[in-house]
Order: structure tokens, then C-alpha cells, then sequence
């Protein structure tokens, strides 16, 4: 499963990119494999406050439902709005079109709590 | 307990499958190309499922007719040798023990194929040998299904709908079925397990793409199918799930018909009806459904419809409840608008924009 070098990670199989103020926040390619097809995203809205390990979303494949958790505390800033119309982006573009939303952080250093791309690829090695 | 394999394990393997467990057996849910794109090509062109899952019992000899006619709900009187029927066993309250085709071979000789996980229920109501791990079940679905199938074996794509024949295969004998449960035209082939590996890689290289579990309920769903277990099963009789065609009141007797008359007397207090919903938001199996801030039913099945781009749901609802009937479904703390319509669903296509 591809874990892009310069990623920050999460046990809950979500990915961080650390950028001017803040973070994006997806999932990645292994979730999305495991998931399937993915048909409905639920985003988080813009303005709200979250602390890491919030529920701020919803993803549904035509298998399953997970939960998207908040890496990081913050507000969210922005929100891939393409994927309510489009939520394959999800499957075919996890670490680039199928980003889900911003964060602008207000303890960067929970950063640094997040698994780095080596021990993200150890935990999904099967 | 260990999980029972397909004939056609390797195949899925080498085609990447992922595999799950599924009624004590471990089948493919989906290939590299995806649920999504499988029920597509199911809808539009054709696709091959491994059903081997399905139980195979089969009984022959004198008496065996009277038997099946005394057990089951459906009428043999209606069909003959070389056809199928779509059938139920129920227990002496009416519930659907399980739902069943039989496969009517010739004179005196009946294959009746079980739900994987109630082959041993209806070997206790029937007898007959479980011949299940002979053969695999082979099922071609699609719009061209049958022209895939004629690519490789012409006598087998021949079959009536609802009709049932042998066909050799390299010398193999094999029966077909002109049956599924996908609402799409297509044929299940029997095919012995030594054979059958030959056998799917041919359909497969004539044109069909292998489709797994995920899209095999997607397409059943959408069709308006019940699945044992969801719209059948305990509690649940066929006059409940909208199959009164499936029970020949005119018989004089069936397993659970004194029960079944008493409920058609007093009516049904729930039916099953299929729910639209506004969005791609999905109701799923056990959510409630509520009219006016009030529970009136719940969920048994829900997924995503590939062809409407909606959430669609089979629920059982009040009986008087009528067609457009704003329902509102609970999913997981949040209200998700749905209408009441008649499935199926996929020929709402066209009639429903969003």
C-alpha cells in the first residue's frame, strides 16, 4: 500500500500534511482499499472547533460506515466540498483529490504524536 | 470450525479478489475493479459470479414429488420436468425457514438449491444428498449474458428463462438454469468441480467480468430481492415480505398453511415496501423508520443504488402506508428523508431526478 515519505500518519488509518498554519487530513490508501467502494462522505463544517480523536465525519462504502476522527485539535478551516458529488475521489486519489478537510491547529505539537510513513507502512505490513 | 472453499478458490486468488466469510464459507466480495463498477456491468453488459455457496440437494424416486408438493409453498403442478421454481420452506408458524429454487431435471429427480447457512434446515425437512461439494454454481448475469455464454457454450445460453437442461461441456456433463438474483436476464450453471475452474476462466475469457458478493446484494437489493436472513426468516412469513405469488393457497396442504391462513384472515399487521431515499445517504439494516416524529417500522436491508446514485432500503412499514409516503429513516442519530415506493428500484431510473 503506498504511505507517502513526508506524511504524518494515524493508527485509525488516516493521513496529516502539515502546511502553513494548519493541516489537511485524508485517508489512506489502505483504508480506502479496505473500505471499497466509497459512496457518501459526511464533512465536517467549516468553523467548527475540534479536539484530536473528535468524530467529524462519516465515509460509507457500499460495505461498511466509518468514522472520520479529528487528528488533530484546531478549527476546521476548509472542506473538500467536491465529494459530495463526488466521492469516488476517496479510492482513486486518497492523498491528493480525496483530501477531506483543513485543520488550523492549536496544539502543532500533537503533531508529533502521529505515526511518521515507516511506522504507518510497519502497521498495515500484513 | 474452518471455513468451506469453492472449487474456484485459485481463480479468485490469481484475479485478486478479496475474500470474506459467508455462511460458513469464504467467498469473493469484490475484485480489483470494485463493487460499484461490477453492478454496473451486471446492468449494462454481463458479469459471472462464483455462487458454489448455494447448497445442492438433490432427490429422486418415486414419491419425491408428493414430498416437495406437501413441504414447500409453491405449486410443481404448474411448471414440469426441465424447470425451475422459486419456492418456500416455512415451519408451523409461517415463518420462511428458507427461500429455495427447485430445479425440476426430469421425471422423478429434483435438485432444490438452499441459502448456504440453511442447506442443513431443508436436508431435515426433505432428506435428499447434499451433493453441494461436487460441483460449483456458476452464475453468468447481464444484458449479454447469454451471448458471453453461446461464445463458449451455445447449448447452455439456449436455456428458457426459468427453464432448466444438461449440457455437456468438453465431454463434462453440467445442467443449466436460466434463474439469478439480479433482475437482469442470465443463466446458473452447475458445473462438477473438477471442471469448473476450466469452466469460469472460459466465461471470463469470452467476456464477462467476474462480480463478487458486494455487488451480488447490491444488484439483488435493487431489484427488489429478498435476502433469508433480512426480508425473510424468523417471524417473517411470505404474505409479510409481499411473495404471496410464492404460496399456492389452493394446495391442500403445506408445511405452516394452517398458520399462514389464519394471518391472511386476521391481515398482516407489516409489509415489506422498498424506501428511495432523497440522497446518497445510505439507511441500513435495523435502522427505524418514523412518520410524524412516530416509529412505524424498521429497516431490513440498505446500500447504495449504483444506477439511481441514491440510498435505497427494503423495510417493513404499516400496511396502509402508501406509495410517496414521506418515511423519515433514524441512520445512526441523524434523519435521512426517504419515500415509500414499489420496487424495483433500478426501473425508477429516468423517472427520478435529483
Amino acid at each position: 500500500m503506498n504511505a507517502p515519505e513526508e506524511l504524518h500518519y494515524t493508527p485509525d488509518h488516516e493521513w496529516v500534511r502539515a502546511e502553513e498554519g494548519g493541516a489537511r487530513i485524508g485517508i489512506t490508501d489502505f483504508a480506502q482499499d479496505a473500505l471499497g467502494d466509497v459512496v457518501y462522505v459526511q464533512l465536517p463544517t467549516v468553523g467548527t472547533t475540534v479536539a484530536k480523536g473528535d468524530t467529524i465525519g462519516e465515509i460509507e462504502s457500499t460495505k461498511s460506515v466509518s468514522e472520520v476522527y479529528a487528528p488533530l485539535s484546531g478549527e476546521i478551516v476548509a472542506v473538500n466540498s467536491d465529494l459530495a458529488a463526488a466521492p469516488q475521489h476517496l479510492n482513486e486519489d486518497p492523498y491528493g483529490e480525496g483530501w477531506i478537510c483543513a485543520i488550523a491547529a492549536s496544539a502543532p505539537d500533537e503533531l508529533e504524536s502521529l505515526l511518521n510513513a515507516e511506522k504507518y507502512r510497519e502497521l498495515t505490513a500484513t | 470450525m474452518s471455513l468451506r472453499q469453492s472449487p474456484l478458490r485459485a481463480e479468485h486468488e490469481e484475479l485478486g479478489a478479496k475474500l470474506v466469510e459467508f455462511g460458513g464459507w469464504e467467498m469473493p466480495l469484490s475484485y480489483p475493479t470494485g463493487t460499484l463498477a461490477e453492478h454496473l456491468t451486471c446492468r449494462r453488459a454481463a458479469v459471472v459470479f462464483d455462487v458454489s455457496h448455494l447448497g445442492t440437494v438433490l432427490l429422486a424416486g418415486a414419491g419425491t414429488y408428493e414430498l416437495l408438493q406437501e413441504t414447500f409453498t409453491n405449486d410443481l403442478s404448474k411448471i414440469g420436468p426441465g424447470r425451475a421454481q422459486y419456492t418456500h420452506l416455512l415451519d408451523e408458524s409461517g415463518s420462511v425457514v428458507d427461500d429455495c429454487i427447485i430445479w425440476w431435471l426430469n421425471e422423478a429427480t429434483f435438485e432444490v438449491m438452499p441459502n448456504a447457512s440453511n442447506t442443513a434446515s431443508v436436508r431435515d425437512a426433505i432428506g435428499g444428498e447434499d451433493t453441494t461439494a461436487t460441483r460449483a454454481i456458476i452464475a453468468v448475469q447481464g444484458p449479454t449474458a447469454r451471448e458471453v455464454v453461446a461464445r463458449i457454450a451455445p447449448d447452455a445460453a439456449a436455456v428458457a428463462h426459468f427453464g432448466v437442461a444438461r449440457f455437456a461441456y468438453h465431454g463434462v456433463e453440467c445442467v443449466v438454469a436460466g434463474t439469478g438474483y439480479t433482475g437482469e436476464d442470465g443463466v446458473e450453471c452447475a458445473v462438477p468441480a473438477g471442471a469448473a475452474p476450466g469452466f469460469f476462466r472460459d466465461v471470463v475469457a469470452a467476456g464477462a467480468i467476474p462480480a463478487g458478493l458486494g455487488a451480488r446484494d447490491t444488484l439483488r437489493l435493487e431489484a427488489g430481492l429478498p435476502l433469508h436472513g433480512h426480508e425473510l426468516g424468523p417471524g417473517i412469513t411470505p404474505v409479510q415480505a409481499g411473495l404471496n405469488w410464492v404460496v399456492a393457497w389452493n394446495k391442500p396442504a403445506f408445511r405452516g398453511k394452517t398458520a399462514l391462513e389464519a394471518e391472511r384472515a386476521a391481515g398482516i399487521t407489516r409489509r415489506l415496501r422498498g424506501l428511495l431515499s432523497a440522497s446518497r445517504r445510505v439507511p441500513r439494516a435495523k435502522d427505524r423508520c418514523l412518520v410524524g416524529g412516530t416509529e412505524v417500522g424498521v429497516v431490513t436491508s440498505g446500500n447504495f443504488s449504483p444506477v439511481l446514485e441514491r440510498g435505497i432500503a427494503l423495510a417493513f412499514l404499516p400496511p396502509g402506508i402508501a406509495d410517496g409516503s414521506e418515511v423519515e429513516v433514524d441512520v445512526r442519530g441523524s434523519a435521512v428523508s426517504t419515500s415509500v415506493v414499489k420496487p424495483p428500484f433500478e426501473r425508477l431510473a429516468g423517472l427520478t431526478p435529483h
